[in-house]
């Protein structure tokens, strides 16, 4: 379905250089940095994957799915969308994919959401009968009820989201890039949004690609995963064994039924948090069966629970690894 | 074809549900309107109150004038320069993104994106004083001449919709165009003169480069029947290449938005 080969995509960046006389120069010679937000990446995606962009600020996930999407032309390499050339943005190619921007809107501001979803419709060419269906069914699964009839001024930023989703699916794109739909929405709200896109892929086989912020999203949505760390591919897979790579520790939760010295965890594993009923324990996953055994055997446990290290942890480790390995290799890096 | 007439009255109708909505702006806008009107044709009359004519247009003749002026405002405001304050800002925003996501020509998405519809009574105010003129010049249009207006009027209005698109691509390249545009407002209430009031070098800049002859005077003198047909077909011609070049220029500007952006 999607095709990425060596893509790249540098930017000419102006410097401003800091203090007026520098600025006042500047006016007459500007001075012009490339930043490479993309540089060569490569990966596959077939229909109907959920696939999930991650990386630190600035890493080129946006990047990326705008040139996925037809916004940007790539500086380098072959980018291949369902037999299209994105960068053409032909008609046949636009009615097959959407690009939602959690941080943007397309719904007329001050009309109610119905409105935009049928200038969509006349846009995109959908036939009547077909939009109805799609309306009805988009209004089931993200219950958008009254909220279509009100100007979008007056609905709250998790409702706007809701509405911003179906005008974004008014003619039932077969791609979705999804570019941080859950940004600044409360938990519930995320989890609705979360939901509907599983159920929007399941239903329709579309395929996705979401970046988020909120690492939750991706553990929840996306099997596979792809990291980005500064406009570079560094791990394509299975979200899990991502996990386990960089961390190759679990996390056990222990509670007591009365106080525990410090002492008394000697040996089981790394101490993340104590205190007298309670203990946070990091042990390598080998040995998860021996202290469980010996930890139940010795201490008076109440409660015990064995899960994976929070995903942002892992995150911040892996670029932190990154950061120290380019540092590392810093002199060759710099130029 | 069929697709894009579709397109444009849903545009359309977005605007009118919008201005619907908001009916005390409908009411004061409307009343605004009709006071500018009557300002309008004061310099008017002061000068020809002194005077019977004016660079060899008698206060009739120069009323056609004022007519289209009245008419060709009522496009600027009502259908153009609405549109140019929403892609201003989509810009400024980022959200040009979404209509260059829709499958339908940017161009035209961006152009047909805002209408003020009540303008449209400007339509009727220029018919009333074209009536006014004719009546003191004493006689009624041939119908010839009523086409030969319209079809002048309409390569003024293609003019003018160019000059929107170039103003349109500057804002790729210096995002704040506000004071491009106040300059183009405060040039066009030039036009409301017939263009021989104006000499030499200021003339041939309201001829060639900002073209209000075209856009008001020709009109007036066809409607009057003492267009010369070179003229109109001069101005057919500047009317078509002022459309390619700004249509050259938009496809260029967003060419450099997406292979720049960011």
């Amino acid at each position: 379905m999607i095709r990425v080969r060596g893509l790249r995509k540098h930017y000419r960046v102006h410097q401003r250089p800091p203090g007026l006389a520098a600025a006042l120069r500047s006016v007459f010679r500007r001075e012009y940095k490339t930043v490479a937000a993309v540089d060569g990446i490569d990966f596959d995606i077939t229909s109907g994957e959920r696939v999930g962009f991650l990386g630190p600020n600035g890493a080129g996930k946006t990047t990326t799915l705008k040139v996925l999407s037809g916004l940007l032309h790539p500086t380098g390499g072959e980018v291949n969308v369902d037999g299209h050339e994105p960068r053409r943005r032909e008609d046949a190619f636009l009615k097959k994919i959407m690009l939602v921007l959690g941080q943007k809107q397309q719904l007329l501001w001050d009309l109610p959401p119905s409105e935009t979803f049928e200038l969509n419709r006349a846009v995109y060419d959908v036939p009547r009968p077909q939009y109805e269906a799609t309306m009805r069914e988009l209004g089931e699964l993200l219950e958008l009820g009254e909220l279509v009839s009100k100007p979008a001024r007056t609905l709250s930023l998790g409702e706007r989201m809701k509405c911003e989703l179906a005008a974004a699916l008014v003619h039932r794109p077969r791609v979705l890039f999804l570019d941080e739909p859950t940004i600044g929405l409360d938990v519930s709200m995320q989890a609705v949004v979360r939901d509907f896109v599983q159920r929007y892929n399941e239903r329709y086989g579309a395929t996705l690609i979401l970046t988020s912020h909120y690492m939750e999203d991706v553990a929840r949505l996306c099997p596979r995963v792809i990291v980005i760390d500064r406009g570079k591919l560094v791990y394509d897979g299975a979200l899990e064994e991502l996990v386990t790579r960089i961390r190759p520790d679990k996390r056990i939760v222990l509670r007591f039924g009365r106080a525990v010295d410090t002492a008394d965890l000697a040996g089981l594993g790394t101490v993340i948090r104590h205190d007298a009923g309670e203990s946070v324990l990091d042990v390598h996953k080998d040995r998860v069966n021996e202290v469980v055994t010996r930890a139940l055997a010795r201490l008076p446990v109440t409660d015990l629970t064995v899960e994976n290290p929070p995903l942002e942890e892992v995150m911040s480790e892996l670029f932190a690894r990154g950061r120290a390995e380019r540092e590392r290799h810093g002199k060759d890096g710099a130029a | 074809m069929k697709r894009y007439l579709r397109l444009l009255w849903m545009q359309l109708r977005a605007s009118l549900l919008l201005t619907l909505q908001y009916r005390a702006d409908f009411v004061l806008d409307g009343f605004v309107e009709v006071f500018w009107m009557a300002t309008a044709i004061v310099p008017l009359l002061v000068v020809y109150r002194m005077r019977a004519s004016v660079a060899g247009w008698s206060f009739g003749e120069s009323l056609m004038v004022m007519g289209w002026f009245t008419f060709l405002e009522g496009v600027l405001e009502g259908a153009i320069n609405p549109s140019l304050v929403t892609v201003v800002e989509h810009i400024r925003k980022g959200t040009l993104d979404f209509v260059l996501l829709k499958p339908a020509d940017a161009q035209f998405l961006v152009s047909t994106a805002r209408f003020q519809p009540w303008r449209a009574t400007n339509v009727l105010t220029a018919v009333a004083i074209f009536a006014w003129g004719f009546h003191l010049v004493g006689r009624g249009p041939a119908p010839w001449a009523v086409v030969e207006a319209l079809v002048t009027m309409t390569a003024a209005v293609a003019v003018l919709y160019s000059l929107w698109i170039l103003t349109v691509s500057a804002a790729f390249y210096v995002v704040r165009i506000d004071n491009l545009s106040q300059l183009f407002n405060a040039v066009f209430d030039a036009a409301r003169w017939p263009v021989s009031v104006f000499r030499g070098l200021v003339r041939m800049l309201f001829t060639f480069v900002v073209p209000l002859a075209l856009m008001t005077t020709y009109p007036a003198q066809a409607l009057l029947g003492t267009l010369p047909a070179a003229t109109l077909a001069g101005a057919l011609v500047g009317a078509a290449l002022a459309f390619a070049i700004s249509r050259a220029v938009w496809t260029a500007s967003i060419g450099r938005y997406t292979s720049a952006g960011g």
